[in-house]
């Protein structure tokens, strides 16, 4: 009637065994077949998923309608889209690519393209074959979403690191607006007579796009040699030194907090710093923000003229997706005239594409916002990053932040952040 | 009555006390058979959701696991790696300085406020609810608030200013503040879960033996040290190992206030591991700085539980 106890044993382990087995395969990733449950059909015909970092409700309709355009131009496709915000969408797509489970179309940003590479499908053969003119698209972008020379997504948005200014303060202190062309002592002689009365001539936290800006500009530095991590080169720690300088000795920039990503935003957007280095794709936003007219102007130019680096956002294609031709087809249409106008016009980020300049430039209703941005474009290169850039970045920012503040030297946090991530790179 | 009672409960004699009776063992084994109905669904989900994970990351952790690109074996190389790196040794020690800040700043902040709050103390009820209130507001809106009173500009040196026209310090930038701001905020928000297990435990404290106390001429420090203390030494034991196994995997507060900065000043070992598995892909190493978690939390309970024979009353 009752069970002995070695049969207990033998069900109590055969449990235990059924559980894990069922574990290990849910844990198991595809099954080997190739493909991700998204995406079937033709080149004509498919029912493709979009994985991309959404803000709320009313980010996600504006990219849906960005979506329908596939369907409005291939009658067979339709896109639907999967939004995450922008904090949970790097690890959720990076194990959804690695599980071999991940939607066809990937929102995939610039900093970001050589970490996903592996798992991304290179487009070139697919922009050769659907007719896609790279001319049409700015061309440190394109440059910016390849990785060993192969396109791994088409740009959506771009732009080069600009300064952002306050027109009120700058006339209050007599200080004449920037122009392009302006030099570094001309701007670090505006920043010190635009410190006083509480407030700050600059305001600035060490994330990449912003050291590795200010670095290029004054010393020509970049960050990477051979796609290896190379900040412990003497010129880069001669840039970083004086960027340092900004908080630390200059004192032209407030110090800086350890772990509020929006501190120089913040800061600038309630009037306490004159000046900041931003992206164009934060330049509408800002301005519906402030309270005081706003400009942009170039980064200053050093020895070697101004030189600023080029970001952005695109669309690619995860390499397990069954339809490639048809996914491609939809972000063909995606980064289109028409719907990267749309969005302009509607006050988003920077369009990628030439012809959707205009509308850009005529929402954001800056003087001297297209004469800036152009002289910025022609001057800027794309962030070249490395496989680990995300702890790179991560890093740079840690010890930036006490360089800055003068609690370690310069040259100790770029020696702590190269021998933490160099290998990895 | 208890001669009797005690007779039908107790072990046959010859068999040693505990010993399972003969005569009732079909129906433990039918109780046993019941009980394991009942637990199977939580074993099952602890089996799922915490065994195998953690037999998992113990695999691989013995790996370079990339989330892409070739999986190699290494052995114990991971925990050399931890074990020499310097920015990990530190990420332990902040743990550790954590937990020696946080967990007695708790306990004496909720005890000292649940005794005060005594029975005789009008709104208690009104406080309690008060008190309370940090632990239910997100933990975000509550470091968002933080903030702004701690950063350069914000409440605390925009205050500083205006009165006495010095800057507040750095709290959240410089290396020797930022430890103590997270400590603070972390006190203020979670206190009121132990304030309000004191506060049950007060209320069970017999008012008799209270009263019996002091008239046996006992002041109040004599009454809270030889009567209270004893009786709620269980709600004591249980606020602390449950403080202290939640300290050690302290994440929200450091990642969103400070995120771990400046430096590595403020990151902890969740961090560590979340940064290096989410962020940085690397799971191997992700995993095997949990387990150095796993074993620290293991050790320091397993010498709670031992250690609180000598301190713990379940008997009064």
């Amino acid at each position: 009637m009752y069970r002995k106890p070695a049969r207990a044993r033998r069900w109590a382990i055969a449990t235990l065994s059924a559980i894990a087995l069922t574990a290990v395969a849910a844990c198991g990733g595809n099954d080997g077949s190739g493909g991700s449950g998204d995406g079937s059909g033709s080149a004509d015909k498919a029912d493709l998923t979009w994985s991309f970092w959404v803000g709320g409700t009313e980010d996600v309709a504006a990219w849906q309608k960005v979506a329908d355009q596939a369907t409005t131009d291939h009658a067979g496709i339709t896109v639907k889209l999967q939004g995450t915000d922008w904090d949970s969408y790097w690890s959720k797509i990076g194990t959804l690519l690695a599980s071999g489970k991940a939607p066809c179309i990937i929102g995939m940003q610039s900093l970001r393209t050589t970490s996903y590479a592996s798992a991304m499908l290179p487009l070139d053969d697919l922009m050769s074959k659907y007719g896609l003119k790279t001319e049409d698209f700015d061309k440190p972008i394109m440059d910016g979403l390849k990785v060993d020379g192969k396109q791994i997504a088409i740009p959506y948005d771009s732009g080069p690191m600009v300064i952002f200014y306050n027109r009120d303060l700058f006339k209050a202190a007599g200080v004449a607006e920037p122009k392009p062309g302006w030099t570094m002592d001309e701007f670090t002689a505006a920043a010190r007579k635009l410190t006083a009365g509480g407030k700050t001539g600059l305001v600035t936290r060490p994330g990449d796009l912003g050291v590795t800006s200010w670095v290029r500009t004054m010393t020509g530095a970049e960050p990477l040699a051979d796609g290896k991590l190379n900040l412990t080169d003497g010129k880069f720690v001669e840039g970083f030194t004086k960027y340092a300088d900004f908080v630390k000795t200059d004192k032209i920039a407030p110090q800086v907090p350890g772990g509020n990503p929006d501190f120089e935003t913040q800061q600038f957007v309630a009037g306490k710093a004159a000046m900041q280095l931003n992206g164009p794709w934060s330049l509408i936003d800002t301005k519906g923000k402030v309270k005081f007219q706003l400009g942009i102007a170039p980064i200053p130019a050093g020895p070697d003229g101004s030189k600023t680096y080029t970001a952005g956002s695109g669309f690619g294609i995860s390499r397990s997706c069954k339809t490639p031709d048809a996914a491609f087809q939809a972000i063909m249409s995606m980064t289109s005239e028409k719907p990267l106008t749309t969005l302009a016009a509607a006050g988003r980020a920077y369009p990628a594409r030439i012809a959707a300049h205009p509308a850009w430039f005529t929402a954001a209703g800056i003087d001297g916002a297209k004469e800036t941005i152009d002289y910025a474009s022609e001057n800027s290169v794309p962030l070249v990053t490395s496989k680990n850039w995300v702890q790179v970045s991560d890093l740079l920012t840690r010890f930036g932040v006490q360089a800055l503040n003068g609690e370690i030297p310069p040259e100790q946090a770029l020696q702590t952040i190269q021998d933490q991530a160099g290998a990895g790179s | 009555m208890s001669t009797a009672q005690t007779t039908t409960v107790a072990p046959p004699a010859g068999r040693p006390s505990g010993g399972r009776p003969v005569g009732r063992r079909p129906a433990l084994r039918k109780d046993g058979r019941y009980a394991g109905v009942f637990l199977a669904p939580s074993l099952v989900g602890l089996a799922l959701f915490t065994l195998f994970p953690t037999a998992m990351a113990l695999g691989i952790s013995l790996f370079d696991w990339p989330v892409f690109g070739e999986r190699k074996f290494l052995g114990i190389e991971n925990y050399t790696h931890l074990l020499n790196d310097p920015v990990f040794r530190r990420v332990v020690l902040n743990t550790t300085l954590f937990v020696v800040l946080y967990v007695p700043l708790n306990v004496v902040v909720s005890l000292g406020l649940a005794v005060w709050l005594g029975p005789k103390i009008r709104g208690r009820q009104a406080f309690r609810v008060l008190f309370f209130i940090p632990v239910m507001t997100p933990m975000v809106a509550n470091v968002m608030v933080w903030r702004l009173l701690f950063q350069p500009g914000g409440l605390i040196d925009g205050g500083m200013q205006s009165w006495f026209g010095v800057n507040a310090p750095n709290f959240l930038g410089s290396s020797n503040w930022a430890m103590p701001a997270v400590v603070a905020m972390s006190v203020w928000q979670g206190f009121g879960y132990n304030f309000l297990v004191f506060s049950a435990a007060l209320d069970q404290v017999p008012q008799s033996q209270l009263e019996s106390a002091q008239i046996d001429g006992a002041g109040p420090l004599q009454r809270f040290r030889y009567v209270t203390w004893p009786m709620i030494t269980p709600s004591i034991f249980f606020a602390t190992t449950m403080t202290l196994i939640t300290s050690f995997q302290v994440f929200a507060q450091p990642f969103i206030l400070t995120q771990g900065g400046p430096g590595v000043a403020t990151q902890t070992i969740v961090m560590y591991v979340y940064n290096q598995g989410w962020q940085f892909l690397t799971m191997g190493l992700a995993s095997a700085a949990g387990w150095v978690l796993f074993v620290i939390i293991m050790g320091i309970t397993a010498i709670q539980f031992f250690g609180q024979k000598r301190w713990v009353h379940y008997d009064v």
